[in-house]
């Protein structure tokens, strides 16, 4: 994210609520970066998450007189990126792999350096990611990629503390799963 | 197994963990091969998730522009600000209203006591107007005077007190009019040096 003090960024919230669209295109470019972070990590595909990080800004654009100055603007933002990936997820079912095993990534004889060299380890991941549920993979993106605390993360997604550890528990739970195989390679192979 | 702390794990690797749970979590890893286990395996987890590289994405020049594109050209209003202009055109237009029903109210009632005594509606309309008993004591007032014949001077009357009731009728509603033009030019005035200071931000 860019550097902005947070005077600067009410001023341009402010701005933009007015129907500054440069104001606005401001705040794009300070967000867009996170914005397409958690969508891309929400979708796995390049292209249709750079559409869901436009639509996010679009929808973004269209209720900016309902977001409320006392609320972090990043947040707010981040809630409509989860619900917009998600949707479009919904629309393009073909997306989502149905599991882990469906990504070209079981050649035995290839080996973990292989693996890694080819990049099919990082579509490994983002396959394991994308079968999470909606509601788990939000938290969990959340909080691996964006850093978010817990209450950041509740104040997000607009749902109790409790249920984000509840809900980064089971994503955890089920990617160990899925990955188990793979995980301590992987950690090897950082440390070759 | 209830011992185990394979729960809060995921919390204390975050740095989610105050006070009593902390303390609970840090000695049960000390003691706890199982646990230990488990927390190497979320620390694990961890590591591969955030060293997942990131595609290469837009410049944020070329999103921003994207976006520009495509944004609708509906302006964005905020609920307070709507709310006000709202209340610009609903406050003048609700007063006039109230306005022209109370003046419709009393010119029907004036037009029709003005009609019952220049004898138009006749007897029927006595239970309408509670005027009528008083009328012949008002004419024998002014005939003892001789000037005029009672019933002459009672049509004048009758006559001035409609003409007066409808010039201060007029007299009202064109005031209230200048009034709500006043308003309206305003709003108008208002509103074009927002647009305006707008436009020269922009």
């Amino acid at each position: 994210m860019t550097f902005i003090s947070q005077a600067n960024e009410t001023e341009l919230v402010t701005r933009a609520q007015n129907g500054d669209r440069n104001a606005f295109s401001e705040l794009v470019r300070i967000h867009a970066h996170g914005v397409m972070n958690v969508v891309y990590r929400m979708c796995g595909d390049m292209h249709i998450a750079e559409d869901a990080a436009q639509e996010t800004f679009i929808q973004a654009w269209l209720r900016f007189s309902s977001y409320q100055q006392k609320s972090s603007l990043r947040n707010w933002l981040y809630r409509i990126a989860v619900n917009t990936a998600i949707d479009m997820l919904r629309k393009d079912k073909r997306i989502l792999p149905n599991a882990v095993e469906d990504l070209h990534l079981t050649d035995d004889q290839a080996g973990p350096e292989a693996l890694f060299l080819t990049g099919e380890r990082t579509d490994l991941v983002q396959g394991a990611i994308s079968t999470l549920p909606d509601a788990s993979r939000a938290v969990l993106i959340l909080r691996e990629y964006e850093g978010f605390s817990y209450k950041e993360i509740a104040d997000s997604l607009d749902i109790p503390v409790g249920t984000v550890m509840s809900r980064l528990n089971y994503a955890r739970k089920l990617l160990k799963e899925k990955l188990e195989v793979h995980l301590f390679t992987f950690a090897e192979v950082e440390h070759v | 197994m209830s011992d185990h702390v394979i729960e809060l794990l995921g919390a204390y690797l975050d740095g989610e963990l105050h006070n009593g749970q902390l303390r609970k979590v840090v000695a049960h890893l000390d003691e706890c091969l199982s646990c230990q286990e488990e927390y190497a395996a979320l620390q694990a987890l961890s590591l591969t998730l955030q060293e997942a590289p990131l595609p290469d994405f837009p410049s944020l020049e070329r999103f921003a522009a994207d976006v520009a594109l495509r944004l609708p050209r509906k302006p964005v209003i905020p609920v307070r600000r709507r709310a006000l202009e709202i209340s610009w055109w609903l406050v003048p237009v609700g007063l006039i209203a109230t306005w022209i029903f109370i003046s419709t109210v009393f010119m029907v009632s004036n037009m029709v006591e003005a009609a019952n005594g220049f004898g138009l509606l006749s007897s029927a309309s006595d239970w309408l107007v509670s005027g009528s008993s008083s009328s012949a004591n008002y004419s024998a007032f002014v005939g003892q005077f001789g000037f005029l014949d009672a019933e002459t001077l009672q049509w004048f009357t009758r006559s001035e007190r409609v003409t007066r009731n409808l010039i201060s009728s007029i007299f009202w509603q064109v005031a209230i009019g200048m009034f709500y033009l006043s308003w309206l030019a305003i709003w108008w005035a208002r509103h074009t040096r927002q647009g305006l200071g707008e436009a020269l931000r922009s």
